[in-house]
């Protein structure tokens, strides 16, 4: 298993730059997960560690080895494609098999290997299959074992679960993440999709038009996002943004208006912010509660038995959503109260740029899962 | 349901059951093919159990077929048939292959290349054969101007003279021109291949020629043996190559089953023999057809499921 480093790694098609100085260091045997929105770089920067795509500059260090130029199957990585890309014509076996046949290993051994790959995966009894006579989650499986029986140093997942029906990929990330802890290697999995972000992760890589926004575990893109990009894209229901003018700075922090509800101090690290600043409240939706302070004419209520959803606008229109109690008494069309602790608010300057929180909840600061 | 609905009105106002009502709906079909196909097939099978010419007719029973079945000469033909048939549509296949695959490969300028394959299938074959006629000719040939000027060969060589080196060089602008129509099939179905499946493999360490022969040959088979069967049933029937480059010469060096028929049929016009000939033909194909499909159907169950 191994370290993978990234250099001031750029890539540019033509002149469209799609990646801007990538620099990352993963740990052995973690599990980081690359996500983002489509167009990204997030795919761009995973087949360039695969030697798929050659990076227009910058370096790839595996273990320290600079592999920058290296053939993919020189770099000890292996990849699962979105796709799957399983051979159709040839059984499962021989598709687990192909990489140990392309290295021409003897027979026995390669029985032995596809064995072993097979029981880690529960497919020993579709071995003689054709890929087409199997379910969308047995193929996966297959593409996973075929990575397997090269006992990579990395492997790399591009998006493998968004062929994947919903509860089908519930089960799929379990597994998943069941098989990082089983096989104790170092992956590298893409996805546009936060939950499986949070979810299977020990570190994220948040990327953005070509860069990262944020490197950290689950936990701390959560609770300390450095930027209104992270705070927005992690997190389901989507945080809150609300408009607000900077009216008094202390010890206790940031006091602010917020445009159409109350004054509240907010104890963040507001740097150079004066009066008069015109910044940003986020709060996510489950840290609101019923109560005084922010009005919301409720427009939509989605009730999901344990909590209920409330979509409306505030006064002065920005948009807001909270996530309340399932058994919440509420009539879409009414005015509600809500308000929050001032301890979760998180603070973004005119520029997206986050104002550090002064207390945050312990988990937060975890470093690895 | 819906269809019933619909049609039910139809059938209550007219009085027609609903077979007649079938029939009637088909019947424009039936009778075009009826017409182009039915009735030439069936003219001429009973003209080949006479001994039709421009005379008169009568008829013989089996007479003309018994007569082919004695002839050497006519197993000769038969033979030279599939051995001809055989060897271009190999050569055809080998080589629409190689193109594809160079065409495919990513070069600068292929969509250059892609046009530049198309001359021999879209200049009309006539031209295209006479060109090579001119070339093969051993007083002012490219080919035997050539061959003198690097001093390959002494004297003149007129390719066409002499029964090996004319059945070879019809097999070659047979080749010719139907190469470009494989080639652009063949290239169609390489591009259809995932190019996940190559990025997979490339990752797994296969090289390029184990790429093309575990991934590209076997995605790419119904594919080819279609084209096969297809080019096998065209270059059989193939006449105006041949015909135009030598006349079935010399001394029936180049004398397929096509081009006897026509012989006898047309040029001489033994219609009754002609039309004995034009049916074993066509029972030849249809057995060669039927083992082919069965073939095809194979190939498709084994490489076809996605």
């Amino acid at each position: 298993m191994a370290r993978l480093e990234l250099s001031h790694l750029t890539k540019s098609f033509g002149t469209a730059k799609v990646l801007h100085g990538i620099d990352l260091a993963v740990r052995d045997r973690e599990f980081v997960v690359f996500v983002g929105p489509s167009g990204c770089g997030k795919s761009t920067l995973l087949r360039i560690i695969a030697g798929l795509e050659e990076a227009s500059s910058g370096r790839i260090l595996i273990d320290g080895v600079d592999v920058s130029r290296a053939a993919p199957v020189d770099r000890g990585i292996s990849m699962v494609f979105q796709s799957y890309a399983l051979y159709p014509h040839l059984t499962v076996f021989e598709n687990i098999a192909f990489p140990l046949r392309v290295a021409r290993l003897p027979e026995e051994e390669v029985r032995q290997k596809v064995g072993r790959a097979a029981d880690i995966l529960q497919l020993n009894d579709k071995l003689h299959l054709k890929p087409g006579q199997l379910s969308g989650g047995q193929r996966q499986r297959v593409a996973i074992g075929r990575s397997i029986v090269r006992n990579p140093r990395v492997f790399l997942f591009d998006e493998p679960l968004s062929n994947l029906d919903a509860a089908l990929r519930g089960e799929m990330r379990v597994e998943l993440s069941a098989l990082q802890r089983d096989l104790d290697a170092t992956m590298i999995y893409v996805t546009h999709d936060q939950i499986e972000a949070m979810t299977m992760a020990h570190r994220i890589v948040v990327l953005n038009k070509g860069r990262i926004e944020q490197f950290g575990t689950p936990m701390e893109l959560y609770h300390h996002p450095a930027t209104r990009f992270v705070a927005t894209f992690i997190g389901q229901p989507n945080m809150n943004l609300l408009p607000a003018t900077v009216v008094g700075t202390g010890p206790d922090g940031l006091t602010v208006d917020i445009t159409g509800g109350a004054r509240i101090t907010l104890p963040v690290a507001f740097g150079d912010a004066k009066i008069g600043d015109t910044v940003e409240v986020g709060i996510r939706p489950e840290n609101l509660t019923l109560g005084a302070g922010l009005t919301m004419k409720l427009r939509v209520l989605e009730r999901l038995g344990g909590v209920a959803i409330a979509y409306g606008v505030m006064l002065g229109g920005p948009k807001i959503c909270a996530a309340l109690a399932g058994d919440s008494l509420l009539h879409e069309g009414e005015d509600i109260g809500l308000s929050f602790a001032p301890q979760d608010a998180h603070v973004f300057d005119a520029n997206g740029a986050v104002m550090p929180r002064l207390q945050a909840p312990s988990l937060a600061d975890e470093q690895r899962k | 349901m819906q269809d019933s609905g619909r049609t039910a009105p139809i059938m209550a106002r007219s009085g027609l059951s609903e077979a007649a009502f079938a029939w009637m709906l088909i019947s424009p079909a039936l009778l075009f093919i009826g017409v182009i196909v039915a009735w030439p097939l069936a003219e001429t099978i009973r003209l080949s159990f006479t001994d039709a010419t421009l005379g008169g007719e009568s008829y013989v029973g089996l007479a003309n077929y018994a007569a082919l079945m004695a002839s050497p000469k006519f197993y000769d033909t038969v033979a030279r048939t599939f051995y001809w048939m055989f060897l271009s549509v190999s050569l055809k296949l080998i080589m629409g292959l190689i193109g594809a695959t160079l065409l495919n490969a990513a070069i600068p300028g292929k969509a250059l290349f892609r046009i530049l394959v198309m001359p021999p299938w879209v200049i009309p074959v006539a031209i295209g054969v006479i060109g090579w006629k001119w070339m093969y000719n051993g007083y002012f040939g490219l080919i035997s101007g050539l061959l003198q000027e690097f001093g390959l060969v002494q004297d003149r060589v007129a390719l066409l003279a002499s029964k090996t080196s004319a059945f070879y060089s019809a097999v070659v602008t047979d080749v010719w021109v139907g190469t470009p129509m494989v080639t652009l099939f063949l290239l169609a179905a390489m591009q259809g291949v995932s190019r996940d499946l190559y990025e997979a493999a490339w990752v797994d360490g296969a090289g390029r020629w184990y790429r093309f022969r575990r991934i590209t040959i076997p995605q790419i088979m119904p594919v080819i043996v279609s084209m096969a069967l297809l080019s096998a049933i065209w270059t059989f029937n193939s006449f105006e190559i041949i015909w135009i480059l030598t006349e079935g010469g010399p001394r029936g060096a180049t004398t397929t089953l096509i081009i006897d028929t026509y012989k006898v049929a047309i040029s001489s016009q033994r219609f009754g023999e002609g039309a004995a000939r034009a049916v074993v033909i066509v029972t030849l194909l249809a057995l060669f057809s039927l083992a082919y499909l069965y073939f095809l159907n194979r190939v498709n169950r084994y490489y076809g499921a996605k």
